[in-house]
């Protein structure tokens, strides 16, 4: 498997279930992965990685996944990158026979600058702020996964060089919260929902049942992956490694080190990581990971998939199919509530202190 | 005050008379070189003068070892480099060795470099970690250009230097540029390293690999010093048991 999942394998023999759908897109995912990197074999450059991010990014794509790719560059700029760029979307269109989508946030050259350089301020657009939390919640390099990686550090330093006032209060104590990080991800949480009603507003209801459901799940679970990832140095210490610094700047190198691991780690697995801790009920477990397997399992079933694109928003409360993936959508949600506001041993605290006021 | 030096290849390519000459006029604070036998058609004229060289006043000296192949097979190589005085340090790119069992009779002696973009292995945490699993007595040269290169923050030397800082035996030090060049320090390089230069042992040698003219040496060798004034007092803790 490209991304081992240990969690979500060990939380499903505990509970003696099988989430097949979850299964057959982390295998259709890596089948997906491979055939692209063979396409692209030849086109790479030390200072350019080619990215996916979505589904594909997830390791929960099916044979309807668009693949929502970037060329990151992250070095001397070359006109060549034009060609470069190109021939990939030539390869990846052959490999895939999808197009990717119309917002041009994906398909296209990224230049790291703007991703490191442009957090928050006037200059952060809605493009590049989508980019930015797609790259470090939901991405995979198809070529030269260090230039990835070298990337999300630098967007990582960024974040947690903001330190907080309470460092310098305490010395030695030192704050594992990356409140710039985490408020980035509140935001961009909000954002996915605004603009869902953008484009409703744009596209006069066009393709709204399918993004209505993904902002159920998939969007949520991106959601649900940033507030994890920004709490890894209370939730994923399990080595003790932030108690090692002897210094505030030996600390943010370690707390970006341990945030940056997560971005290697599929949100789902994430997930099951805090829902596999003690506290946490069975039945929780079992909602949040049931229902996303139902949703992966209609997305994967063509017919489903089209229904959902082309559903008139008019039949929104009579239609069948997009009534019973709301209704299952709602149990995700109670999981989700469930986990984190009651059941978890440190998540409702730190939901409490600092996700919301 | 931290063994400073510079490369002789840095200062004068495959000349390593010429790059020991140049740094005769800063010693004593000069008092660590690396001979550089890049080229492996330089090895053989290195092995022959090695026992002869003047090294008075070099209180470290080390050796790199052809970084690719041409001249030499993998075999002759190898015993030319054993060959050369015990005490040496060999600086190695692992990507010419092919043989590990014959690389492992080295022992300590072996001294495996972390690498830049342009390879495929030697460059990550994950990567350093897999090659010291292969060579368990090596020793470590970190070169931090090629760490920064890959990781600006300094995020993954911080962690080498978690992870194999025991096996530490010198540094390598220059501004990598895009496309694998040594270039003498910027301020950006230099703010970085100092993230790191506590963590680095005080009698660890700083081995300059900035190609600079002889006119530049000292502005590099001041460059290099500051870079790692800061002394090893806030070394991070041991692990949890």
């Amino acid at each position: 498997m490209e991304s081992p999942t240990p969690a979500l394998d060990d939380l499903e023999r505990r509970l003696g279930v099988r989430w097949a759908s979850i299964a057959r897109a982390r295998t259709k995912t890596d089948e997906i992965l491979a055939r692209l990197r063979a396409a692209l074999e030849g086109l790479d450059d030390p200072n350019c990685a080619v990215v996916v991010t979505g589904s594909l990014g997830r390791g929960e794509a099916d044979d309807g996944s668009d693949a929502d790719w970037l060329l990151l560059v992250d070095g001397p700029s070359n006109p060549d990158h034009t060609r470069l760029h190109r021939e990939i979307g030539q390869k990846i269109g052959e490999a895939i026979g999808k197009d990717v989508g119309r917002t041009r946030t994906f398909g296209e050259i990224v230049a790291s600058h703007d991703l490191v350089h442009y957090i928050a301020g006037l200059r952060d657009t809605n493009i590049n702020l989508t980019r930015r939390m797609l790259l470090l919640a939901e991405s995979r390099a198809l070529t030269n996964p260090v230039v990835r990686e070298r990337v999300i550090r630098n967007v990582l330093a960024r974040y947690v060089e903001d330190r907080p006032v309470s460092n310098k209060r305490d010395t030695g104590r030192y704050d594992p919260i990356p409140y710039f990080l985490l408020n980035d991800v509140v935001r961009y949480w909000r954002t996915v929902a605004s603009d869902y009603a953008s484009k409703m507003w744009e596209r006069t209801h066009d393709g709204w049942g399918i993004r209505n459901i993904k902002l159920r799940f998939s969007r949520k679970l991106l959601f649900v992956w940033g507030l994890l990832a920004s709490f890894s140095g209370r939730l994923f210490d399990d080595a003790g490694s932030l108690a090692r610094a002897g210094t505030e700047d030996q600390f943010v190198l370690l707390l970006l080190e341990l945030i940056r691991e997560q971005t290697d780690t599929p949100p789902l697995e994430l997930l099951a990581r805090v829902a596999s801790s003690s506290g946490v009920k069975n039945e929780t477990a079992l909602e949040i990971f049931s229902t996303y397997d139902e949703f992966l399992g209609a997305l994967a079933n063509p017919e489903t998939r089209k229904h959902l694109e082309e559903l008139p928003f008019d039949e929104a409360g009579t239609d069948p199919v997009y009534e019973a993936l709301r209704r299952t959508s709602s149990k995700f949600r109670t999981g989700i509530n469930d986990l984190f506001f009651e059941q978890h041993p440190l998540l409702p605290e730190l939901i409490h202190k600092f996700a919301v006021f | 005050m931290r063994p400073i030096g510079f490369s002789t290849g840095a200062l004068a390519k495959g000349d390593f008379r010429r790059g020991l000459l140049l740094q005769r006029p800063y010693q004593p604070r000069v008092c660590a070189v690396e001979l550089s036998a890049l080229r492996d058609h330089e090895l053989p004229v290195l092995l022959e003068a090695a026992r002869a060289l003047e090294l008075a006043g070099f209180r470290y000296v080390s050796v790199h070892a052809p970084s690719r192949l041409g001249t030499l097979g993998e075999r002759e190589l190898f015993e030319a480099l054993s060959a050369l005085p015990p005490e040496w340090p060999i600086v190695a790119h692992p990507e010419i060795l092919h043989t590990p069992a014959w690389w492992r009779t080295l022992g300590p002696r072996l001294c495996l470099e972390n690498m830049d973009n342009r390879k495929t292995h030697a460059r990550t945490i994950a990567e350093m970690r897999t090659m010291f699993h292969d060579y368990p007595e090596a020793t470590f040269c970190l070169d931090v250009g090629h760490a920064r290169q890959i990781d600006p923050t300094m995020s993954v030397a911080l962690h080498m230097l978690l992870e194999h800082g025991p096996r530490l035996r010198q540094l390598h030090v220059s501004e990598v540029g895009p496309r694998g060049e040594h270039l003498a320090l910027g301020a950006t390089a230099r703010w970085a390293y100092a993230r790191i230069a506590a963590l680095v042992p005080c009698e660890c040698p700083l081995i300059i690999e900035s190609v600079v003219s002889e006119a530049a040496m000292e502005r590099e060798l001041d460059a290099v010093a500051n870079a790692f004034a800061e002394a090893p007092a806030a070394q991070l803790q041991p692990a949890p048991a």
